[in-house]
């Protein structure tokens, strides 16, 4: 699919940014009134710190403990602890889609930058597309994990 | 007939690499007869697949499902219609959702109870805490990329335990397909039907029932007659392909009371007296190559209640 940007200039309907603490886990809803019919929509996501950049004996402990508390795994080596925090540990953060309570998509995938494009009977995997939008627009952001404090992100609705 | 079924696959709709056209071709290229399209948290290639079978009549049928990914564990929903929400799940009371898609005539289970979460892979563990298991259908037993014994060994011991306290729950299998992986000698789940049938009645009638094989070729087959009062067990060849039949197997029923344990000829038939099992009312047949170890686990079949 073509990003709009190469075609269409969509309007900015809103925009909202946060900062999560490390630990939180649930869901932040955002809900847009479209005050006019739209035939093109954008939602964009995005968000920083999703992988850890630095290794502590602290974090290493931390890790280690986890595996023993949650899996009974007795000394897991510390060289796979090191490589799970740099490579597999990441804050995961997904979006969700509804128009007037209907379900209109869900980006899950593991990127710090994604759009949720509706555009000329088409939309981004994970979305469904729609011929119009009007009424109410609730972007829900699903927050699975969040590894390091003051993890920022912002969210825009666009639309034409 | 005996019908194979892959009932936990992705695509590109959520993070697979496999388009749903992709899926589709993968899906024929083993002789699979039915798949299933559980993408996390969106229904949004239901209407793809469609379009793609209608377009070539591919000789497959779909299962329309998703995986509800929450943070506490993933709930496989097969023959899901429309999307239900889940975000608002309460790990303490995860049966409200089980009942709000059950309502929408979804069958439900849990996938791959045991796989490791956090600090693994946050979400993929069932943390969430079942007070009342007749809410859920099924359970993946054998999620085929998961570790053998970490993860796919205590998923079947909490089928087996839950199955012998008496709850009425099938057992499932599936591939949690993200690329374009083999099947070779991987488990896939089997249930009855007929040729040309109606693929998602006759899913919920094979959950319903309990009447669901998953196998990794072979399928136990079981015969009990009330009038004579005995069990009848043999073994039918089945069309997943790379699987190397031998000639003989061990044939194992679990019970509360234990394992009992008997040889089974590939072509021959076992015949066992019901009076054997003592009190013992649940039986869970399973069938084995040269051991009883899980590396030799062939087939778990239907359970029997006496």
């Amino acid at each position: 699919m073509k990003k709009y940007r190469e075609e269409n200039i969509m309007q900015e309907l809103y925009r909202v940014g946060g900062t999560l603490n490390e630990g939180f886990v649930g869901q932040i809803s955002y809900t847009v009134c479209l005050e006019t019919e739209y035939k093109n929509l954008d939602i964009h996501f995005i968000f920083d710190k999703q992988h850890h950049t630095a290794v502590t004996n602290e974090l290493i402990a931390k890790v280690r403990r986890t595996c023993y508390d949650n899996y009974g795994i007795v000394d897991y080596p510390q060289d796979k602890a090191v490589d799970l925090i740099l490579g597999e540990m990441k804050t995961e953060i997904h979006t969700l889609a509804t128009l007037n309570d209907e379900f209109i998509g869900c980006i899950h995938r593991q990127s710090t930058d994604r759009h949720m494009l509706y555009q000329n009977g088409e939309a981004t995997e994970g979305c469904i597309p729609q011929t119009a939008f009007s009424g109410v627009l609730k972007v829900t952001v699903l927050v699975f994990n969040v590894i390091l404090d003051n993890t920022n992100y912002i969210l825009s609705v666009s639309a034409e | 007939m005996y019908k194979r079924l892959e009932l936990h696959n992705h695509t590109t709709e959520s993070d697979s690499s496999l388009t749903c056209q992709e899926l589709v071709a993968h899906m024929l290229s083993d002789s699979v007869d039915a798949f299933a399209l559980t993408d996390h948290n969106t229904i949004s290639g239901h209407r793809k697949i469609r379009a793609i079978l209608q377009e070539t009549g591919a000789p497959i049928d779909c299962i329309y499902g998703m995986e509800y990914t929450t943070y506490y564990g993933h709930i496989l929903c097969l023959n899901l219609e429309e999307y239900v929400p889940w975000e608002n799940i309460n790990r303490h009371r995860p049966e409200l959702l089980f009942a709000a898609a059950k309502e929408k005539g979804a069958l439900t289970g849990i996938a791959h109870p045991f796989s490791y979460g956090d600090p693994f892979a946050r979400g993929c563990r069932f943390e969430m805490t079942v007070t009342d298991y007749s809410a859920v259908d099924f359970i993946e037993i054998f999620n085929n990329p998961e570790p053998l014994h970490e993860v796919n060994e205590p998923g079947l011991l909490l089928w087996e335990n839950l199955v012998l306290k008496g709850y009425r729950l099938a057992a499932t299998c599936g591939m949690d397909l993200h690329g374009k992986w083999s099947f070779t000698d991987q488990y896939a789940t089997f249930i009855e039907g007929e040729k040309n049938g109606d693929i998602a009645s006759e899913l919920a009638e094979a959950i319903h029932s309990c009447r669901t094989w998953v196998s990794r070729g072979p399928l136990l087959i079981a015969c009990f007659s009330p009038e004579e009062n005995t069990l009848t067990f043999s073994v039918q060849k089945s069309t997943k392909p790379g699987f190397v039949y031998p000639d003989s197997y061990q044939l194992v029923i679990r019970t509360v009371s234990g394992d009992k344990t008997f040889p089974l000829q590939a072509s021959g038939s076992v015949r066992l007296c019901a009076d054997l099992f003592g009190n013992d009312r649940i039986l869970i047949p399973k069938l084995y190559g040269n051991t009883t170890a899980l590396e030799d686990l062939y087939c778990v079949s239907p359970v029997i209640t006496l």
